[in-house]
């Protein structure tokens, strides 16, 4: 019994000791990546904002909430989250001055491989919006459900743009 | 044989035991996706062997398996760190399938088979090995999927990936076969 109780309490120790190694490791590597991660996401966030609006701007703003990206008179670009199957997604939306979706990328999202496929720049699922005719998609209809209610809130959003006019 | 070449070529962890192809069939559709994950995967592989091989007497048996997931699980989202702040489009496109690589039997099976058993240096030597053999193998059947898709746009897509796998691994058994007809006319040779 008591020969026991020392086993468990042997695994426990060693478990937890290499658990808190694991955790501080993990801590330093991240502060390490942090900067270049950052700077990797601003520069595809500015990529696409410049795919939409077709002009160089300087990308800024806060994670999480719905963020005007550019605007001008006839064009405007908005960014925003969603959650989607495999967590949450980012994407940007162009609004033109009529109030059509003039085009829309997702920045980052983590749907699965083969299924999130349509979310990838070129896909035809995407130029869709620009139609105003968009389906769910069979297999992706968790993905393609989600994506299609943060654009639309993220249009209804430019559309009320004042910079637009 | 080497212990380094009995790791890549007499128990190719893809050909010859059938481990880690769920990401073999998932990233092969282009050679880049491919080094990319072999990459990955070998350097989940060594650190954690080198790791399990040094610490291998300090664990007891009965919280092994925790303690091998775990120090594999860290390498993995270390490489997954380095790979989003130095590869950060190769990451995009494979992410997925290099966090996933905390459960590859292959590495695990590794890690029990060897690591937790022989010391630094044989581990180092076999788990560089079986890496070699993992990339070689995703390598080959990338390459050949990318040149099939050409053609034959199936190659490129998922089913693509399990008939192309499966006729490669035809292929190899075939080959093997042969080997082992031809050895058995000069006995005494070692297989």
């Amino acid at each position: 019994m008591a020969a026991r109780r020392v086993k468990a309490m042997q695994g426990i120790a060693v478990l937890g000791t290499l658990a808190v190694l694991a955790g501080g490791v993990l801590a330093w590597f991240s502060q390490v990546t942090e900067d270049a991660v950052q700077h990797n996401r601003k520069a595809a966030e500015a990529r696409v904002v410049r795919e939409l609006a077709g002009a160089d701007v300087e990308v800024a703003g806060v994670a999480g909430e719905d963020d005007v990206l550019f605007c001008k008179p006839g064009l405007v670009v908005l960014r925003g989250d969603g959650r989607g199957y495999g967590g949450a997604f980012r994407l940007a939306v162009a609004v033109r001055g009529d109030g059509a979706v003039a085009g829309v990328r997702v920045i980052e999202h983590r749907e699965t491989p083969g299924f999130g496929d349509i979310l990838n720049a070129g896909a035809a699922w995407l130029d869709s919006f620009r139609d105003g005719k968009v389906h769910a998609v069979t297999g992706a209809t968790v993905t393609s459900t989600a994506v299609i209610a943060t654009v639309e809130r993220l249009t209804a959003r430019g559309r009320q743009e004042v910079c637009l006019r | 044989m080497s212990v380094f070449a009995a790791a890549a070529l007499r128990r190719n962890p893809v050909w010859a035991q059938l481990l880690g192809l769920c990401p073999l069939l998932a990233v092969s559709n282009t050679v880049a996706n491919a080094a990319g994950l072999a990459v990955a995967s070998a350097v989940v592989l060594t650190g954690s062997a080198t790791v399990v091989a040094l610490v291998r007497k300090l664990i007891p048996k009965d919280v092994r398996l925790p303690c091998f997931v775990l120090i594999i699980a860290t390498f993995t989202t270390i490489v997954g760190l380095a790979m989003e702040a130095y590869a950060f489009a190769l990451h995009q496109r494979i992410a997925l399938f290099v966090q996933i690589i905390v459960t590859n039997c292959m590495i695990l099976g590794q890690i029990e088979r060897v690591a937790s058993q022989e010391r630094v240096g044989r581990t180092l030597l076999d788990a560089l090995g079986t890496s070699a053999g993992f990339a070689a193998a995703i390598l080959v059947l990338g390459a050949t999927r990318e040149l099939l898709a050409v053609g034959f746009p199936l190659a490129a897509m998922p089913a693509g990936a399990f008939l192309v796998a499966g006729m490669l691994l035809a292929l190899v058994r075939v080959v093997e076969e042969r080997a082992a007809k031809h050895r058995s006319g000069n006995p005494g040779s070692p297989r």
